[in-house]
């Protein structure tokens, strides 16, 4: 569906994309994850020609965005980061915009529309203007325009950032649907609970390259593997009379990485610790793991 | 080809579905300020000025009135509007997800800024013909073909402005260095002829003064059609060439 090799993307002397291998299947839910900066919004941007790319392959559903970006983007949808709604008008009358924008036959638009309004819970929106909407509405709204043309590839750049959990809920829920109705998802997001929750499979990005790839649980057993208790602060100096224990801190706590819980457990009554969380570790661990250093270098 | 030119259009109608929203306040102002100019200058300045090529000053200045809105209008929505559509509501980057790409935007604005130039010369041209200012005034139509073909390369140096500043205030820079001066010097206030040379060969380069001399063929009913041909080829070329430079410009802002 989508091939990338040796990608590269400069801007001036910027390099925010250093030689990107990539290869995402038909039918797969992709995730891209990576710190700001790191490079995800650019390669989105490069799949269906809003960036053009300085040098490398790029096939995206047997197509090259440099030549054919239209071709492409009549069967891809993206959920942008920006909602990019227009304020004044309703609901309907945007998304009307839209359809004529995508090509979709006159007679079928509002059919169309209704029918996704309805799917996102929005029917009773229709004719509200966008402004006075919620901004959970709004996110819901920009599926509904990225669904319009009935697309093959769906790219989501952040599709929940801002929202509720209940919207996240029920958004996930969607994304669900329409990947066992075949549509391939391409995903960026901040929230590595998300990723894990969507995706089958996910790259790590950090300035510009992949530093990680695989299905989230196989990330989870390669590069943090175990459980992670966190620790109160004050329980530092009782912490380092054991010998062998490796402490990351932070300002929330201590983390102790082990391969069992037992291990957690024995630590925590053999030195009489104040347990905040015992838990398994997760995608959030191998992320921090894996990029945590140079946000501290760069800040 | 035609694909694209239908791409143009919606791009066009959807600034219309958001402009006609608040089409009083939007039209208004366009309308009241040659109004305001016509009462300050033609009134009170004509009482001085008795003759100027054989007319009152208020006959003399209706025509260049009717295409500087055509100026104005396409001008701010080019610039400003344009601006504020690409940076803060982001609607560029939603429409670049959909078949659309940077050249039919450019040609669906320039269109928008076209359309909106013959609009607004045409209800200035209404109002003027009413005051009796016209003396033809089945020649309105024509007026908006002038509007259209001056707001098209006013238009499209705004776009050029858009690609160039950093942030929305330096257009307050472009508008008093360049706009202000080229609407003084382009024959709306005064006959050209009588400028230095060097004035004179400046604003033979802005497209505004081959619509002033198109507009006042038009309401002094005057070799037009010679007119139409000459002014006319000329702004269609600067629009070709400006609009071409525009869409350079955008295609480095919105592609980034």
């Amino acid at each position: 569906m989508i091939t990338a090799k040796d990608l590269t993307k400069k801007f001036g002397n910027f390099e925010a994309i250093k030689g990107l291998d990539l290869h995402i299947q038909a039918g797969e839910c992709f995730g891209l994850l990576g710190p700001n900066g790191a490079g995800k919004s650019t390669f989105i941007n490069i799949l269906y020609g809003a960036v053009e790319r300085t040098s490398g392959d790029l096939s995206v559903l047997g197509l090259d965005p440099r030549r054919d970006s239209r071709e492409i983007k009549k069967r891809l949808g993206v959920v942008t980061q920006e909602n990019a709604l227009d304020e004044s008008l309703s609901v309907l009358e945007n998304m009307m915009i839209y359809c004529a924008f995508i090509g979709v036959p006159k007679q079928e638009r509002l059919q169309r529309i209704l029918a996704l309004l309805d799917y996102m819970n929005l029917i009773h929106k229709k004719d509200a203007l966008i402004h006075g909407l919620s901004g959970g509405m709004k996110r819901r709204l920009v599926f509904v325009r990225a669904l319009l043309g009935k697309p093959e590839l769906l790219i989501l750049d952040e599709p929940t950032t801002g929202l509720d959990p209940a919207v996240r809920h029920l958004l996930w829920g969607k994304v669900r649907e329409l990947k066992q109705a075949g549509t391939t998802i391409v995903l960026t997001t901040h929230y590595m609970h998300e990723a894990e929750v969507l995706c089958d499979r996910l790259v790590i990005l950090n300035q510009g390259i992949v530093t990680a790839e695989g299905t989230p649980q196989k990330m989870i057993e390669t590069h943090t593997p175990g459980f992670v208790g966190i620790f109160a602060l004050a329980d530092k100096r009782k912490l380092l009379q054991k010998e062998n224990l490796e402490i990351t801190e932070d300002s929330s706590g201590l983390y102790i990485r082990a391969n069992s819980m037992d291990e957690l457990t024995r630590l925590h009554s053999e030195l009489g610790l104040t347990p905040l969380q015992i838990r398994p570790a997760n995608l959030e661990d191998v992320f921090l793991k894996l990029t945590g250093k140079e946000i501290t270098l760069d800040a | 080809m035609l694909e694209s030119l239908k791409l143009c259009l919606h791009i066009t109608h959807r600034n219309w579905m958001v402009y006609r929203k608040d089409l009083l306040a939007n039209i208004s102002p366009t309308v009241a300020d040659p109004a305001l100019i016509l009462v300050s200058l033609g009134l009170g300045l004509g009482s001085f000025i008795t003759n100027v090529e054989g007319m009152t000053y208020m006959e003399y200045l209706a025509p260049g009135l009717t295409v500087a809105t055509a100026l104005f209008t396409s001008f701010f929505e080019s610039s400003y509007g344009f601006f504020v559509r690409m940076t803060f509501e982001n609607v560029f980057k939603a429409m670049l997800t959909t078949p659309i790409g940077v050249k039919e935007i450019v040609l669906g604005e320039m269109l928008w800024v076209g359309f909106k130039g013959a609009i607004m010369s045409t209800c200035v041209a209404l109002v003027l013909a009413l005051c009796g200012l016209m003396l033809n005034p089945w020649l309105i139509p024509l007026l908006a073909i002038v509007g259209f073909l001056v707001a098209l390369p006013c238009g499209a140096m705004g776009l050029i402005a858009t690609g160039m500043v950093n942030n929305i205030n330096q257009f307050q820079t472009v508008y008093s260095f360049i706009i202000a001066p080229l609407y003084f010097l382009s024959g709306i206030f005064f006959p050209i002829d009588q400028m230095a040379g060097p004035i004179k060969f400046v604003a033979e380069f802005f497209p505004l003064i081959h619509g002033v001399r198109l507009a006042q063929a038009i309401f002094w009913n005057r070799e037009i059609w010679q007119t139409l041909l000459s002014s006319g080829s000329i702004l269609i070329l600067q629009s070709i060439i400006l609009c071409f430079m525009g869409w350079l410009k955008i295609r480095r802002k919105l592609l980034n």
